[in-house]
């Protein structure tokens, strides 16, 4: 290997800047956790309107669904940065601020939500008329038999499916430092204009994100395997 | 006999689109007392006993269950009003089920479906609800099984848990519907022991079933379905040993050869 490729390559730079860029990934983090709260809470929202037996809760779901599902994120980003506040300025008549961190999560989250939606909708709908009927016929309040029978079961079932949903997730916080999120990418970007090496520092973030998304996911699946074994023998 | 039968089914009617399953069926369930429903498929067996606790909604007719009407009580100007959901779940805890597919839920152990119940419906202590749960599966002879999942048990094993766990509910009257006909021949023998069990303690009972020995050795009446209306019943040596009806007559050549 030539000399110069090698510099290229020397993570040393990266390491020099840690402090800052481990602030950065703790930032996607921050922008994960609470992306990933919206999603699954609006996702099975969406999810319970898309089974619900009047038409017209149906239909809100599915249109929920497909605008979500069909949006790219970095538009949605974008839009929920820049005009969504303008709308709304100019709905209530008053000047409307979004901070970047706000619209990561809600822009991020809402897309999600339609990708939850339709794993908790598949979810749902795959536990058997039976069980439901076992918890009626012992007199259960329908919420009983939702947050009792149906739940924990529709979250064993989506779990494998989830985590991907949650890669994803994570994968997507990535182009938050396009709204000036000071997430790792963003932070990178910053110490590659003052160091003008962008080989390491750019290469050390791919490394960075894949090693935390390969160990996480992993040890995810290894445990939730191990948890619906269980029920499944 | 007492005045007010613990389950009296009046006029019961119910269709589905324009298909009529049940057409008028009217009997009483004693306190105490073990009613067999047979007939054949499709003869609205099972439709019958959903309707006795509104897993499905009778179309017409009225289900009392210790005098109380299901459908709700008629106003002073001749209305019926259609009760809560709150109300009929009151009502269904009075009423234990067991059905042809278990129906156990699947996350949960044993003891885990034994007591959700008596938790979350019953309200009662989670303390109280264990020892109350251990005293169910001593009844279906599986005190030994409670902290394993369902997905290990047998099927014999699974319908004894589905009974304990309607049991947990203490229930006034107990429903059936095809408890054993999922099961393997040398599995149903277990399960039907256990309804023997049940019957012989004056549990008040209504089995849909295929078995016909049962229906014949364990029951006090004996109702022959046909076309969604009561073709015969009567006492079970009367049903069996002879039968008004012709159908009844054929259905039970076929099933006793």
């Amino acid at each position: 290997m030539s000399e110069a490729l090698v510099d290229a390559l020397n993570p040393a730079l990266f390491w020099e800047y840690r402090q800052v860029l481990l602030r950065g990934l703790a930032f996607n983090a921050y922008v994960f956790f609470s992306a990933a709260t919206v999603a699954l809470i609006v996702g099975l929202a969406a999810a319970l309107l898309r089974v619900n037996r009047a038409w017209p809760f149906r239909w809100i779901g599915t249109l929920h669904v497909e605008v979500f599902r069909n949006a790219p994120d970095y538009i949605m980003v974008i839009w929920v940065h820049f005009v969504l506040p303008l709308l709304l300025g100019k709905l209530i008549g008053q000047r409307v601020e979004f901070s970047p961190f706000a619209s990561a999560v809600i822009a991020l989250g809402f897309v999600y939500s339609g990708y939850f939606a339709e794993t908790f909708r598949a979810g749902i709908q795959s536990i058997p008329q039976g069980h439901l009927d076992a918890g009626r016929a012992c007199g259960m309040a329908e919420s009983t038999i939702l947050w009792r029978i149906i739940l924990p079961q529709v979250v064993r079932r989506m779990l494998p499916e989830a985590v991907n949903q949650f890669v994803s997730l994570f994968k997507a916080t990535t182009i938050v430092s396009l709204i000036a999120v000071p997430d790792l990418m963003y932070q990178v970007s910053m110490v590659t204009q003052q160091e003008m090496r962008p080989l390491p520092l750019y290469t050390g973030a791919a490394v960075t994100y894949f090693a935390v998304i390969y160990v996480v996911a992993g040890s995810v699946r290894g445990l939730s395997e191990r948890w619906r074994n269980k029920i499944y023998a | 006999m007492d005045a007010i039968p613990a389950i009296r089914v009046v006029d019961l009617r119910k269709n589905f689109g324009a298909l009529e399953v049940l057409r008028g069926v009217s009997f009483d369930v004693h306190r105490g007392s073990v009613v067999s429903m047979i007939g054949a498929s499709g003869s609205g067996k099972s439709t019958l006993l959903r309707c006795i606790n509104r897993l499905e909604t009778p179309s017409a007719g009225e289900v009392f269950i210790d005098g109380e009407p299901m459908g709700g009580p008629v106003t002073a100007n001749g209305e019926r009003k259609e009760r809560p959901l709150s109300d009929i779940n009151r009502m269904r805890r009075d009423l234990g089920m067991v059905f042809q597919q278990f129906n156990l839920w699947p996350h949960m152990t044993v003891i885990g479906n034994v007591i959700e119940a008596p938790l979350r419906v019953r309200r009662m202590k989670r303390k109280a609800a264990i020892a109350l749960a251990e005293e169910c599966l001593a009844r279906v002879h599986l005190s030994e099984k409670g902290t394993e999942y369902p997905a290990r048990l047998s099927g014999g094993q699974m319908q004894r848990v589905a009974i304990a766990r309607a049991l947990a509910m203490q229930p006034k009257a107990m429903l059936f519907d095809e408890p054993t006909s999922s099961l393997d021949p040398e599995l149903t023998d277990e399960v039907l022991t256990v309804m023997r069990e049940l019957a012989a303690d004056g549990t008040t009972m209504i089995v849909v079933t295929h078995e016909m020995a049962f229906a014949r050795d364990a029951s006090d009446r004996v109702l022959f379905l046909h076309n969604g209306q009561i073709e015969e019943e009567g006492p079970p040596d009367q049903v069996f040993g002879a039968p008004k009806s012709e159908r009844c007559r054929q259905f039970l050549s076929k099933k006793l050869q």
